[in-house]
């Protein structure tokens, strides 16, 4: 990013000291000022209103302090450790942290939570004037941090990678981090107040930048190369415990469901973006694809078509359909590339759509009723399970989206073990060398026509399956649930969380389905936010929010610190794949 | 006979307006060979500031709607559009031109939704002005809109006269301005060679914004003309006149500005005709979108360089 | 080392204090605020589209069910309970309709639910709300496969929690055909803009218009997104009807009366409750244009006029729009069927399903008319009343039942 540089290397070289002593004390502060009201009215985001007492985000924001100002008091904490010989290999550890860059990250982080929580304040009961002083000693506090934080120099990366350190401390670190991920998770999503869920959603920020840049981040990732299995593992663990945080209240599943669906719909679309480097402005068509055949051959009496097979049949054949789908929309490639390629899909997506309108037995064949679509698709039963009821298990209710929560869990699974195993693949290769140059993947003997296809199909049939339970889920499919606006979303989960990485697309898609339905006061806008946040991702930071590190190199070729950064660990990630 | 004579004019005044539009995406396309896909939201604002500048003109006037409002009417709307364009293009498109394919792409959607949201949202709040949330109804002109003229047995609407005159006019002023000016000459040499042109001393990144600015202006015109011949517009009115409009572009040869005109005027007939020529379930207005988009994606397949030959980029 | 400890130790203490602190003062307060409310809480939900295109219509019935809900608590009409307003936003989106229904049937305060705007919403919203045994009562759903399930040659009903204030497509087609067959137009073109409730209309419309003796002389469609209706015209003009019946809503109604007029096609043109608006006038409709509405006309009933005067005197920032009254009656329905079920309940969710039975037995005189719902939860009224625009407004032609 190019924020411009008010704070050069010298003024940092001279201030580091006052800079430091400031952001121990705006820490401080901020700890200290949770125990003030920072709220006029109780009922502004969890009652912020008393003294003596912190709420849960007043505690939160508190611990933030207190992070920050043991963060940025480290650099003095070290050599008088040092010199008393106190504890010398934790401090061999601590060495290796970048304290000083987790302070900067902590401060910007801290001043973005308090402001969120300012301003929902605000919003929330109605101008400035009800925040209570403790607020402003809060943002003071916070403000004080910043401006320390900035004038201090960058210091050492942190390598905290190289620690050697026992595997069962590593595997243990990575259950509990998603462990507390989980429960913040479900913390943050029982919140019905849009300002709390947004704070929340800061304070995590905060705190993962923090983490990040003091270098656990690095800690952890390769922590997780070694474990794969068990980051793996224990991420679906986390995923399947989700409904049991949720004592029988099917609100969030609901979501929770729909997020997956979407999800899975949109690692399907990043094999043909992300991978393949094929923009495809039409995606939504594969997943309506899917979830027509599915209504036509349910059990719905307004199911068209007499053949009802059992739901794993009806499942691969809306698969096979969409496969064929993308098949014919993938065949203009041989052709046609590039820009011309997203008009091709995007025509493609809007002939679905019509299509599927006019097939009412007025302008085509009644196949699907016309624009009100099938209703009343029955709930699934597979092998005597029925999803439509409530199952308890150890005391706790699972209602009806829990069910399709585990259903869409396992389809999840199963696109994500394609997914990696075909990125690391010699077809994996193949996509990413057409990506790269058409012509020069081709000189090499690459089939680049028969991959391109394969791209297409493969995402149109996993797309397919996610649209086969999408059916049974909403229990109606109309014609209207798959317009190009749908598309764009697809591709902009894609795109924001990071092409080419599960992971990414994972926490976009999360973001774009959860955000709106926690942030009903800003439902007005949304869209226009959702239109400005895609500009602004393309303009600053175009790669993602969890980048796919080749991407990173193509969009950053001229910042040659990261380059220098990422190829040092890139033979890394070539040696995995072998 | 009348029946088909009156489909086709249908056809052409159609075709007109997505002419006017397409013009935008081929000089863009032609200089910095970017699918500038917000376009339409020009069309779309063009319209609306055609709008505004009569209802602040109807705050003098008490409304009239005259004749002479149309020039006025014309420069708002222009002036309106041409300023977003550039500044669209200066603050979202510019600091992409070097970055990889897909980012210009993705940004312009991103522009469009921000830009309908954006109209839709906040143009009922200025004072005075109409919530655009839904259709506003748009002020009928004399002269230029009411009963249609009998010509010959043909019913024609005044606004099919408006809309193609306006075509052609800016059909020969935009010859004039790239064959006979410098400014235009200019153009040519930068959608032949952007480097050599730097080279020879063409501030190319003014060119650029001479592009936006020229198909800015001529969505404009298009904006007011559907104004006046529909009868009303919307925020939304943008998105499907850009696609189709941008279809035109790419049916004539993207980046040939005779070509927009043809693919449009072809494009407009293709559709009227789609409606009655097809028998069958498969005819009929249901399917007419189904077959213009049919009829884009077998010329990007067959002939990708359009009805009048472009210059194509593989820009993969 | 020791010092060490001791920062330990005083980082544990803060922490400490810290979680009591908060655990101290927030008890206190809490039951003193529980102490002073002496009534219990029923919500009364609302599912319609409150953003987006649509948001015009959603909020209008967002509106009017408050106004029904504040009337109730200011006349005490439910004694030792207040109700409460839950709006939910749907987006007009069926996924995101079945988020809300979800998340209203997860409260435990909600009893009943008005909604939804659109019939494919309310697909998905139905089976949520009927396990959870929550009513629902839908101001503006038109298709009648939503009562009286796939087959309407045999109608069983599939959900019995669900009732609907409007008239369906099956009642309002056919009288607008009957209309129009008296008014001694033989020939119609019928158009719609695929969508459920335009298509559905204008079947029932042609089917009925056939029925009587009639001829259909064009069944055309139109692009909801489209603005240039020319072709349509003409094709329809070649034919030569004596009225165009065009099922949609205002938006597009307008635009193809003010282009039929340019064309010389001067003919009236026909719709349903959804061109029912002043807007379709301003958008170019033409004197002597047809439409019909649910009802007798609010200015001849008294309940009718006075939901008008006290949804102004509310002081909404937007107007009732089209359904704003049908959802007026189904929230004083819902309050009817409550005045019963939270009598003698102890909490909102055990007054559940007495809601439910309440409401098949409700009837009174609503904004729109007599209020009461048949065995299939369709509203009994059959009155319709066509309007007919006359010096630039919507007057009322003739008020009459489905022979």
């Amino acid at each position: 990013m190019n924020v411009p540089t008010i704070v050069t290397p010298e003024l940092q070289k001279r201030f580091h000291v006052p800079g430091r002593i400031a952001a121990l004390a705006g820490g401080l502060l901020l700890a200290a000022s949770a125990y003030l009201p920072w709220a006029y009215d109780g009922d502004a985001l969890d009652n912020m209103a008393f003294l003596g007492g912190p709420s849960t985000l007043q505690f939160l924001g508190a611990l933030l302090g207190l992070l920050l100002a043991v963060s940025a008091g480290m650099a003095w904490v070290e050599p008088w450790a040092d010199r008393k010989g106190i504890l010398p290999r934790l401090l061999m550890v601590s060495r290796r942290a970048g304290w000083t860059r987790g302070t900067k990250a902590l401060g910007v982080g801290l001043l973005g939570f308090i402001a969120v929580v300012l301003i929902a304040i605000a919003l929330e009961l109605g101008g400035l004037v009800t925040i209570e002083y403790g607020g402003w000693v809060a943002l003071a506090g916070a403000l004080l941090g910043f401006v320390g934080s900035r004038l201090l120099t960058p210091g050492r990366a942190p390598s905290l990678e190289k620690v050697k350190t026992p595997a069962w401390l590593e595997i243990v670190s990575i259950a509990v981090l998603l462990l507390v991920a989980l429960l913040l998770a479900a913390y943050a999503l029982n919140q019905n107040d849009g300002g709390t869920f947004l704070s929340i959603l800061a304070f995590i920020g905060a705190l993962v930048a923090f983490i990040l840049r003091v270098g656990a981040g690095g800690w952890l990732s390769a922590a997780g190369q070694r474990h794969r299995n068990v980051l793996v593992f224990s991420s679906f663990a986390v995923a399947f415990l989700f409904p049991f945080t949720q004592n029988g209240s099917d609100a969030n599943m609901s979501i929770a469901t729909q997020v997956l669906i979407f999800a899975a719909t949109a690692v399907g679309l990043n094999i043909v973006v992300g991978l393949a480097g094929l923009l495809d402005l039409g995606y939504i068509a594969f997943l309506g694809a899917g979830a027509f055949t599915a209504a036509t051959m349910s059990q719905s009496a307004f199911a068209t078509i007499g053949w009802k097979p059992p739901f794993i049949v009806v499942m691969l054949i809306a698969g096979l359909v969409s496969a064929t789908l993308g098949l014919i929309i993938g065949s203009p490639t041989l052709r046609v590339s590039g820009d011309y390629l997203a008009i091709v899909t995007l025509a493609f997506g809007e002939i679905f759509r019509i299509s599927m309108s006019n097939l009412d037995g007025s302008d085509g064949p009644d196949l699907v009723h016309g624009s009100s679509g099938i209703p009343a698709i029955p709930n699934l039963n597979l092998f005597g399970f029925d999803f439509g009821k409530v199952h308890t298990v150890l005391g706790i209710p699972l209602g009806r989206f829990s069910n399709y929560f585990f259903l869409m869990l396992l389809i999840m699974a199963l696109i994500v073990l394609v997914f990696t195993r075909l990125n690391h693949s010699r077809i994996g290769r193949g996509w990413v060398a057409i990506r790269e140059d058409e012509k020069a993947a081709e000189a090499m003997g690459v089939n680049v026509f028969g991959l391109k296809l394969l791209a297409f199909a493969g995402g149109a049939f996993l797309a397919g399956l996610a649209g086969a339970v999408k059916a049974h889920v909403d229990q109606s499919v109309t014609p209207d649930q798959y317009i190009f606006l749908e598309s764009a979303f697809l591709l902009a989960a894609v795109v924001l969380g990071g092409m080419g990485t599960v992971m990414g697309v994972l926490l976009g898609a999360a973001l774009l389905k959860l955000v709106p339905e926690k942030l009903r006061f800003v439902n007005e806008y949304r869209m226009l936010i959702f239109g400005l946040l895609m500009v602004l991702m393309m303009r600053f930071r175009p790669e993602g929010m969890i980048p796919n590190q080749r991407r990173v190199l193509e969009f950053h070729s001229d910042d040659e610190e990261l380059v220098e950064e990422i190829e040092e660990d890139l033979p890394y990630e070539f040696a995995e794949e072998h | 006979m009348t029946y088909y004579l009156d489909q086709l004019l249908n056809g052409l005044s159609l075709g007109s307006l997505y002419a006017l539009i397409a013009v935008g995406y081929t000089v863009v396309y032609g200089i910095v060979q970017l699918i500038n896909f917000a376009h339409g939201e020009i069309f779309m604002i063009g319209a609306f500031g055609a709008l505004s500048t009569w209802i602040v003109l109807s705050w003098v006037t008490g409304g009239s709607t005259a004749w002479w409002n149309l020039p006025l009417m014309l420069v708002g709307g222009m002036i309106v559009a041409v300023l977003t364009a550039v500044l669209m293009e200066r603050f979202a498109y510019r600091p992409l031109r070097n970055a990889p394919r897909l980012a210009p792409l993705i940004t312009a959607i991103g522009i469009s939704i921000f830009l309908q949201e954006f109209v839709r949202l906040f143009y009922g709040q200025i004072p005075g002005f109409p919530d655009a949330k839904a259709a506003i109804p748009f002020p009928q002109l004399e002269f230029f809109t009411g009963p249609a003229i009998d010509v010959g047995g043909l019913q024609v609407h005044r606004g099919n006269f408006f809309v193609m005159a306006a075509l052609l006019i800016c059909w020969i002023f935009l010859w004039w301005f790239v064959n006979r000016t410098a400014t235009g000459r200019a153009m040519q040499a930068v959608s032949q060679d952007p480097d050599t042109s730097r080279l020879m001393g063409i501030d190319v990144d003014r060119i650029i914004v001479v592009a936006f600015a020229v198909g800015a202006s001529l969505a404009a015109v298009a904006g007011l003309a559907s104004g006046l011949r529909y009868g009303n517009i919307d925020f939304k009115m943008g998105f499907l006149a850009g696609l189709k409009a941008f279809t035109a572009a790419v049916l004539g040869g993207i980046g040939n500005i005779n070509g927009a005109v043809v693919g449009g005027l072809t494009l407009g007939v293709v559709e009227a005709m789609a409606t009655t020529l097809i028998p069958g379930q498969f005819g009929g207005p249901a399917w007419k979108d189904v077959w213009a988009f049919v009829l884009l994606i077998l010329i990007l397949v067959f002939r990708p360089q359009g009805l009048l030959g472009a210059k194509v980029v593989d820009r993969a | 080392m020791r010092n060490k400890k001791l920062l330990g130790g005083a980082v544990a203490l803060l922490s400490a204090s810290l979680l009591f602190a908060g655990c101290g003062s927030r008890a206190e307060s809490s039951a003193s605020a529980t102490g002073g409310t002496a009534t219990k809480t029923a919500k009364i939900g609302v599912i319609a589209p409150l953003t987006g295109d649509l948001a015009v219509m959603g909020l209008g019935i967002k509106n009017s069910v408050d106004l029904a809900i504040k009337q109730a608590n200011e006349s005490g009409a439910i004694p030792g309970w207040t109700l409460e307003l839950a709006a939910e936003d749907d987006q007009a989106t069926p996924d995101v309709g079945a988020n809300a229904a979800t998340k209203l049937a997860a409260d435990d305060d909600v009893v009943a639910v008005v909604g939804t705007l659109n019939s494919g919403v309310a697909q998905p919203v139905q089976p949520i709300l009927n396990s959870a045994t929550i009513a629902m009562v839908s101001p503006a759903n038109t298709s009648p496969n939503l009562t009286q399930g796939a087959d309407l040659s045999n109608p069983t009903r599939t959900y019995p929690n669900y009732f609907r204030t409007c008239t369906t497509d099956a009642i309002q087609g056919p009288f607008a055909a009957q209309y129009l067959f008296e008014s001694g137009i033989k020939k119609l073109a019928v158009v719609n803009d695929k969508k459920p409730y335009g298509q559905g209309l204008a079947e029932a419309v042609a089917a009925k218009f056939k029925e009587l003796g009639g001829e259909v002389v064009a069944d055309e469609t139109v692009n909801k997104d489209d603005k240039d209706f020319s072709s349509v015209i003409d094709i329809i003009k070649s034919k030569s009807p004596e009225a165009v019946y065009f099922g949609t809503e205002f938006q597009l109604a307008g635009p193809m009366s003010k282009q039929m007029g340019d064309k010389g096609l001067n003919v009236p043109l026909m719709g349903g409750d959804g061109i029912y608006d002043a807007k379709f006038i301003e958008l170019g409709g033409r004197e002597k244009d047809l439409a019909t509405s649910v009802g007798a006309p609010i200015e001849t009933l008294e309940s009718g006029k006075s939901f008008v005067e006290s949804y102004k005197a509310a002081g909404f920032s937007d107007g009732y729009s089209a359904y704003g009254a049908y959802a007026y009656d189904a929230a004083n329905a819902i309050i009817a069927s409550l005045k019963q079920s939270l009598a003698s309940a102890s909490d909102a969710k055990s007054a559940r399903q007495a809601t439910i039975d309440g409401l098949s037995s409700v009837s009174f005189d609503g904004a729109t008319g007599k209020v009461a719902f048949d065995e299939f939860g369709d509203a009994v009224t059959k009155t319709l009343t066509v309007y007919e625009v006359t010096d630039g407004a919507w007057v009322a032609k003739q008020t009459g039942e489905l022979k």
